[in-house]
């Protein structure tokens, strides 16, 4: 039962997936498919790795996005929650200005870093579930969470064995056809 | 808490507690439950719900017989005040007055008559019953000794008594355990009269107390003590003059802690000190000329010769019989301590000669207007009943109004050869748990009466309430009816009434009596004046074995001779001396105590040779002479009402049961002591024992304080940021207009209070009216020890070393200061803590939900918390078992668990006089509004106002030089002004 | 320091697939001990639940205050548990950005502490106040009331700050969880299966996932390094802001803030030591890494060291105030050995970590760790409770105060409610993060160095 199969259950995709063992192998293959053009593919690696981000080479995340509107946000709704709510029954206390800014800072800075944070999050899911709809469709294995990498190149199954002859030889240990 | 811990209530807090929120609300977690009110079905006609109806009255709590006003609220008495007609109190009144209340509303008063069965136990009976036994033994009993022991009744009460005895053949007795026979048999040995002057402080230049506590318990303390602080107190402005007080006792009293100059002499030797001051004075010429009979006395008595004895050097005695014969109209006042030695009379005797000496005889000292405490009874008298009722020549025994069960120890055992006692009693006290038939009796506030203090005043005594107790009877009926009067008692009484021209029985009652004046009749010295202090050169009159020590049996302030035991309010407030509650302790000086290795809370066994003991906690104070122990009385009651049962010791009990030469009472024993290993802290006020001799009070010199001219002000201190007043200012504005409408802020007023500590004496009046008005819970002694207590306002006392060394008491009011820029307000999250339109900080209990920063954040430690539920019903910290929740003010919240409180100004009164202005159409005009405090005050030492108001008084003593405020360097600007006290002498 | 703290240290040994298990091992099914353990912090949590009962039917007055100590044990505890719950986020989030590698092994463990820590903190607040079924009159909501809280009162900036460090922290270890749990998804079997399915939200380590991922996390990190070092500052004003001499100095906020990760070192080293030993982590978390702790430890201890001589001085430094008193009381008052204990256990006793044998010995890294948290324990009491008895403005109220039964139970409930869920947490999440281990390990190359698969 994968949750993703629920939501974004759509027809597989036609394609070779290939498991590799090495590292470099696997950056290779990335570069070599970047060669001939092709942004299709999938990447699986059971960490980050700077070698494989610089190989895949795509922009950098949208979250940054995110985050920054939120802190705006956040920052700009801590200074009307309190002013707002100040000067909505204000009451003298200590001989201090009903809307007294410095105070009000601390709050500011807390509701900036909670917004931040929040979207940062929903950015994330977001990206997360465009990305799904189709990672959804393509084939996975239970190793690429602990010691292999993957490499899945879509394709239609008349070129299905170039592709899989390529990964091979390329360094995938095996390949599975989807 | 955890001693009221048991397996059921375990249980029940898991299960209930843990139950549903519906459950929860019902036992004390959540809001308290929704209770209904309900209103008038018929409304009276002389009752308009929310505003007071006052009765005027007379105060019985003593024989000072201080007028009184009885504050009612629908039906029920809920606050006295002093009544402003009365000659005596002038409007003000004392902390036992005011706790009359809780006499009256007290839960464990009695219901009905009971009488004693077979078994010795007391069982109800009725009226009716009642009263044919009582008849029926009176009439057997007739000429084989019928006694009724009353109290000091200069009252038509006491008239009736008499002529009831005199109608069945019995005798009158009248008992109070500290009556004055030394002060009539001194003032007969000097004058040849027994009568006991009224003393005229007011007008006094400088003032001598030889162990009198006039402020406390002596005579008429609320007359006196407003007299003395019209004396004593520094007025700026005018001849800027005060008269000087010195203290003359081997303890601090009150009045110790009041003196510019205390003098702890050696026990017993006042007589001499007064003696040799005497000497000086007629040697220095300007005594009357009948005086020359006394030389040689008083060459017997020369300063030289009883330094020893006295304690005090040749030179200080010189100088103050220098200072005090040349203020021409000084008084010297003996009594309390110094009357109630073996040698009590002579010493009365001598103050008396030394104040004829200087001339203050019919100045300050006025024969003619005579006080009833002449009338009381001698000891001697009581001492004889005793002797008459062991020999079984006593058959009928009554008592009303007094309680020498308690205050004699061998009075119960006499007692027990009397076939029948009876007892009028309102409570089941030591003497009425005795009797064979209890009758219960009105509260002097539920029935009719009179009292005479003084010649030529009728003080009238009415009912303010329906009995609380419905099947109580008065006494006064009820004897008016044994003697066969016809009608009720309150007949009597008027019959017994002397209009003055022009005054109907209804004026005198609604104004509470006829008050006219005694004309003062000149005394010359007496036959035998000379004759006193006869074996000399006379040495102190206490002998005793070595390794014995003279213990000082007094007058606890609060509880008096134990009737005040039954009253939370009094056993909650901090004794004015040693701050301690709700326990007895023995003083003992510092060196005393380091010689013997003790410290506060260490138990001593005191042994006297007549063998009594008593076990009480040791309270190290450098306010009594080396060497010397003090004990109060007033605890240690068997049976007095759940408040006094149990507590420590009855220091009764250490006295000798014997009358003395003067046929009064030795109230100071010698004996021996014995330290035991126990200890126990002490329920005090005081969180630190003698607080590192810091103190928070400013004194000034009389020189200084004369030197100071308007405009000067010596404590100024911190400037103000500028925003903060915009900040207030604009902001106040702004509040005024939003409320314009159907509120009653019209002007900017800034509510403040001015202290003036030369006048304030620490009486702790205040204390109990603000208990009274604002309904704050007493939480007993376990809880007080913990300091869970809540005096919003309370009397700090300081015992500082004066220049030269020598103890100087020092005592201020501490309450909340309404500072403008509050640290309290700002640090609250709910803004339970606020400041009002009117300068208050306000203290909103609904909106608290006891974070108690604000309490942190107090300087000045004025707030106080509820940590439980003091109204909780039958809760292990009930502070109001019904009836006392009666005397509840309605115009104030009860407080629940887990809110703080916190003196407002009796914001209640401020609103209430707001509203009658507006009523009245009318601005507030200054001294509308009297907070409790100064309503009560004695001394007049509290001043309330709108600072903002430049005509009003408080704005004119704020700007008084020796105005200041405490901390001011925190920069709270605090809305009260302290006026620092004023030392007649060369130091402060 | 990177390289050489990275785990792996004893060679080829620590694969990526060895990380995987090992860590994946430490899930499992819990032992006798284990269900030892959680029973005694069910049985804490539940005596201070009862105590709790307890005050909530008869009132705060079942706990020891007295006038003028009107804030102590449960206050002591909240600004306590606060302060634990610093390292965590210091670890993960300024560590991170410091691309400290030793952090990987460590810093799952400080973080789910953290979150506990915050979740015991928040507690107290409601606890200690007198009615506390109104706590909710704190939060700004349109009410019947009409009325808004007091943003000027530090108790409400106290609320914004743990509240939102709270949720930022809880956010930031669900974060770091994700790629661990499909990791352990793809291991384990039955419910566990399910449950790590569910909790993996679909996990699979693809380019897309991982691009977002990594941003996602690195700004969280961005985020949580300002507020760690808020959070505490804002604690510190809640009595920095109140003018009680000992409360009203301007040095509480770092003076605080070192103070809590001081503390909160020490804790993360309490709890490291022994699950290291009971989950066999010793190839992946090394004595370096605690090393590494050692000297944050010793760091933050000088700071604090120093915070206190300060205080010391500037209290004689201003001569006769109360602040002077405030201080003497401190030293030599009634209250004494509270002030000496903080004194040794914070200042002192630490300074030994600057000898390395001390600082690679576990057992006396344990020893002084447990020192350190009853000495930063003490630090907060003498702060609040001893200061608030020997109140020197007001020379009349300075006053003693003895806590009871009720405020000790209660502190034994946190203390049980915190290892409750610290518990079920190791036992059920990877207690050390399977990926960013992997990612400080020399990665499997088919050509050049590298260790070979």
């Amino acid at each position: 039962m994968n949750p993703l199969k629920e939501l974004f259950g759509g027809a597989m995709t036609p394609g070779v997936l290939g498991v590799f063992g090495h590292l470099d192998d696997t950056t290779r293959a990335v570069k070599d498919l970047k060669a001939e053009g092709r942004e299709d593919f999938t990447v699986f690696s059971p960490m980050p790795r700077h070698e494989l981000e610089d190989a895949i080479d795509r922009p950098v995340s949208s979250v940054r996005m995110y985050t920054l509107v939120g802190g705006i946000a956040g920052c700009s709704i801590g200074a009307w929650v309190t002013l707002y709510m100040s000067y909505d029954w204000p009451t003298l206390v200590g001989g201090k200005p009903i809307g007294s800014i410095p105070p009000y800072v601390v709050i500011m800075f807390e509701m900036t870093v909670l917004f931040g944070a929040l979207n940062t999050l929903v950015g994330v899911a977001l990206n997360a579930l465009r990305a799904a709809r189709r990672e959804g469709t393509i084939p996975y294995d239970p190793r690429f969470s602990n010691d292999k990498f993957g490499l899945f190149v879509p394709c239609g199954p008349d070129k299905a064995g170039a592709t899989e002859a390529w990964l091979k030889q390329h360094g995938a240990e095996e390949v599975r056809r989807a | 808490m955890v001693d009221g811990m048991n397996r059921r209530r375990f249980l029940k807090v898991l299960g209930v507690t843990g139950g549903g929120a519906a459950v929860v609300a019902g036992c004390g977690i959540g809001p308290e439950p929704t209770e209904h009110l309900i209103p008038y079905l018929v409304q009276s006609e002389d009752e308009v719900p929310g505003v007071p109806t006052f009765y005027a009255s007379t105060c019985r709590e003593c024989a000072a017989g201080c007028g009184i006003l009885v504050k009612t609220r629908e039906g029920r008495a809920i606050k006295i005040e002093g009544n402003p007609a009365s000659p005596i109190n002038a409007g003000r009144l004392c902390a036992r007055g005011q706790a009359s209340l809780q006499g009256l509303y007290n839960p464990d008063r009695l219901t009905d008559p009971f009488a004693k069965d077979a078994s010795g136990k007391l069982g109800k009976i009725t009226w009716e019953d009642a009263l044919g036994r009582l008849t029926g033994k009176v009439k057997d009993a007739k000429g084989k000794g019928i006694v009724f022991i009353t109290g000091l009744e200069a009252s038509s009460f006491g008239d009736l008594v008499d002529e009831w005895m005199k109608h069945v053949g019995g005798r009158h007795v009248t008992y109070e355990p500290f009556a004055f026979e030394a002060l009539r048999e001194g003032n007969r040995m000097a004058f040849g009269t027994a009568a006991i002057p009224s003393y005229d402080f007011a007008s006094a230049k400088y003032i001598l107390s030889f162990g009198a506590d006039f402020m406390e318990t002596w005579l008429s303390p609320v007359a006196f003590q407003h007299g003395f602080s019209s004396a004593h107190g520094f007025q700026s402005g005018r001849d800027a003059q005060m008269a000087k007080f010195v203290a003359v006792s081997p303890r601090m009293s009150l009045e110790g802690l009041n003196a510019d100059e205390w003098i702890g002499v050696i026990p017993g030797s006042e007589g001499l000190l007064a003696l040799a001051m005497a000497y000086v004075i007629q040697k220095s010429g300007g005594a009357p000329g009948d005086a020359g009979r006394l030389s040689d006395l008083l060459n017997r008595h020369r300063p030289a010769l009883v330094a020893d004895a006295t304690g005090v050097d040749a030179q200080t005695i010189e100088r103050l019989a220098k200072e005090f014969g040349g203020a021409k109209g000084g008084l010297a006042v003996a009594g309390g301590m110094a009357a109630q030695y073996p040698n009590g009379a002579e010493i009365v005797a001598a103050v008396n000669i030394l104040n004829y000496v200087a001339g203050n005889v019919g100045k300050t000292v006025k024969f003619g207007a005579e006080l009833a405490h002449g009338q009381a009874g001698s000891y001697r008298e009581l001492t004889g009943l005793m002797a008459d009722m062991t020999a079984g020549t006593v058959a009928v025994l009554i008592t009303h109004g007094a309680n020498p069960a308690y205050s004699v120890s061998g009075f119960t055992a006499a007692a027990g050869k009397v076939p029948f006692r009876v007892a009028f009693a309102t409570m089941l006290d030591e003497t009425a748990s005795e009797a064979d038939l209890v009758l219960p009796d009105l509260h002097p506030l539920e029935q009719w009466g009179d009292s005479r203090p003084r010649a030529g005043i009728f003080a009238l005594q009415q009912p303010a309430m329906q009995p609380v107790q419905s099947n109580a009877r008065g006494a006064g009926d009820v004897v008016a009816s044994l003697a066969g009067k016809t009608g009720s008692f309150k007949d009597y009484v008027q019959g017994r009434w002397r209009a003055p021209k022009g005054q109907t029985w209804a004026d005198a009652v609604q104004h509470g009596g006829s008050f006219g004046e005694a004309p003062s009749t000149s005394t010359r010295l007496g036959a035998d004046a000379g004759k006193i202090f006869a074996g000399a050169p006379a040495t102190a009159a206490l002998a005793g074995g070595k390794e014995e020590y003279p213990v000082i049996v007094y007058p606890h302030y609060a509880l008096y001779d134990g009737r005040g035991a039954n009253k939370p309010w009094l056993q909650e407030l901090p004794h004015p001396v040693s701050k301690i509650m709700w326990q007895s302790w023995v003083e003992l000086h510092p060196d005393t105590a380091a010689k013997w290795a003790v410290e506060n809370g260490d138990y001593l066994l005191i042994k006297t040779a007549s063998g009594s003991t008593a076990r009480v906690t040791v309270w190290v104070t450098p306010s009594i002479r080396p060497g010397v122990l003090g004990i109060p009385t007033g605890q240690g009651h068997a049976t007095y009402g759940r408040y006094a049962e149990g507590r420590d010791v009855n220091a009764f009990d250490l006295l000798p049961a014997a009358a003395n030469s003067y046929g009064g009472r030795t109230f100071t024993v010698m004996a021996s002591v014995e330290v035991t290993r126990d200890h126990r802290y002490l329920a005090t006020l005081e969180g630190d024992p003698r607080e590192g001799g810091e103190s928070i009070i400013e004194l000034l010199t009389l020189g200084k304080a004369a030197s100071l001219h308007a405009g000067q002000h010596p404590f100024e201190e911190q400037e103000v940021p500028t925003y903060t007043d915009s900040a207030e200012a604009g902001w106040a504005a702004a509040q005024r207009e939003k409320t314009e409408l159907g509120n009653y802020v019209t002007r900017p007023t800034r509510w403040a209070m001015a202290i003036d500590l030369s006048k304030c004496t620490g009486c702790s009046a205040c204390v109990t009216a603000c208990y009274a008005e604002n309904n704050i819970a007493t939480v007993g002694e376990e809880l007080t020890r913990r300091r869970r207590f809540l005096p919003w306002m309370r009397i700090e006392r300081y015992f500082n070393k004066s220049e030269s060394g020598s103890v100087r008491a020092v005592t201020t009011p501490m309450l909340c200061q309404q500072c403008a820029d509050a640290p309290c307000e700002p640090v609250c999250p709910v803004f339970a803590a606020y400041h009002t339109p009117d300068g208050l900080n306000g203290q909103v209990y609904n909106r608290c939900v006891g974070t108690r920063y604000c309490a942190n954040n107090c300087p000045y430690k004025v707030r106080f918390f509820n940590w439980f539920n003091y109204a909780e019903r039958g809760g292990d910290h009930e502070a109001w078992p019904t009836p006392l929740d009666w005397q509840l003010n309605p115009d104030v919240t009860v407080r629940e668990k887990g809110v703080m409180e916190k003196c407002t100004f009796c914001v209640q009164r401020i609103r209430f006089a707001e509203h009658n202005a507006r009523v009245e159409d009318r601005a507030l005009k200054d001294g509308d509004i009297v907070p409790a405090c100064a309503q009560g005050c004695p001394s007049d030492a509290i001043v309330f106002g709108d600072l903002n108001d430049p005509h009003s008084r408080v704005h004119a003593l704020s700007e008084d030089p020796r105005g200041y405020h405490v901390l001011q360097d925190l920069n709270t600007k605090p809305g009260i002004t302290y006026l620092a006290r004023v030392i007649a002498g060369a130091e402060a | 320091m990177a390289q050489t703290a990275a785990p792996g240290t004893s060679g080829a040994r620590v694969t990526y697939d060895y990380v995987t298990r090992v860590i994946n091992n430490t899930l499992g099914n819990p032992s006798k001990g284990y269900f030892a353990l959680l029973g005694v912090a069910v049985g804490l949590l539940t005596i201070g639940i009862i105590c709790l009962l307890f005050i909530l039917r008869y009132g705060l007055g079942l706990a020891g205050y007295s006038h003028p100590v009107y804030w102590a044990v449960f206050i002591t505890c909240f600004v306590f548990w606060v302060g634990i719950a610093h390292s965590g986020t210091l670890i993960s989030a300024i560590l991170f950005l410091f691309r400290s590698a030793w952090r990987t092994a460590v810093y799952r463990v400080a973080e789910a502490m953290t979150v506990f820590a915050v979740m015991t903190a928040g507690l107290f607040p409601l606890i200690h106040i007198g009615r506390q079924w109104y706590f909710y009159w704190l939060v700004p909501y349109p009410n019947e009331r009409g009325l808004w809280p007091n943003f000027k009162s530090p108790l409400i900036w106290d609320e914004f700050a743990i509240g939102t460090y709270f949720t930022v922290s809880t956010v930031f270890l669900i974060m770091g969880l994700i790629p661990d749990i499909a990791a352990v998804r793809d291991l384990a079997t039955g419910w566990r299966k399910k449950l790590y399915a569910l909790t993996s939200l679909g996990w699979r380590g693809t380019n897309e996932q991982w691009r977002h991922y990594s941003r996602g996390y690195l700004y969280l990190a961005g985020l949580a390094t300002p507020l760690v070092l808020s959070v505490h500052s804002v604690v510190s004003w809640d009595f920095a802001m109140a003018q009680v001499p000992a409360w009203h100095e301007t040095i509480f906020a770092p003076y605080f803030v070192a103070g809590a990760i001081y503390s909160g070192v020490a804790m993360v080293i309490s709890l490291l030591v022994p699950i290291r030993k009971l989950f066999h982590l010793e190839e992946v978390v090394t004595i370096s890494h605690f090393e590494n702790l050692a000297k944050l430890c010793l760091l933050t201890g000088m700071i604090v060291g120093f915070a206190y001589a300060t205080e010391y001085f500037i209290a004689w430094y201003s001569g006769p105030t109360p602040e002077n008193k405030a201080f003497w009381y401190r030293a030599f008052g009634p209250f004494w050995w509270a002030g000496w204990t903080m004194n040794v256990c914070n200042w002192f006793l630490p300074w030994i970590l600057w000898f390395k044998k001390v600082r690679t010995n576990l057992t006396a890294l344990f020893v002084i760790s447990i020192f350190v948290n009853i000495g930063m324990w003490f630090e907060r009491f003498v702060i609040i409770a001893i200061h608030l008895a020997g109140e020197p403005f007001e020379p009349f109220v300075k006053a003693g105060y003895n806590p009871t039964w009720a405020d000790w139970g209660i502190m034994a409930g946190s203390f049980g409610w915190f290892f409750m869920w610290f518990l079920l947490f190791v036992k059920n999440f990877p207690a050390v993060s399977i990926s960013e281990v992997k990612e400080v390990l020399p990665p499997p190359v088919r050509h050049g160095k590298g260790a070979h698969a």
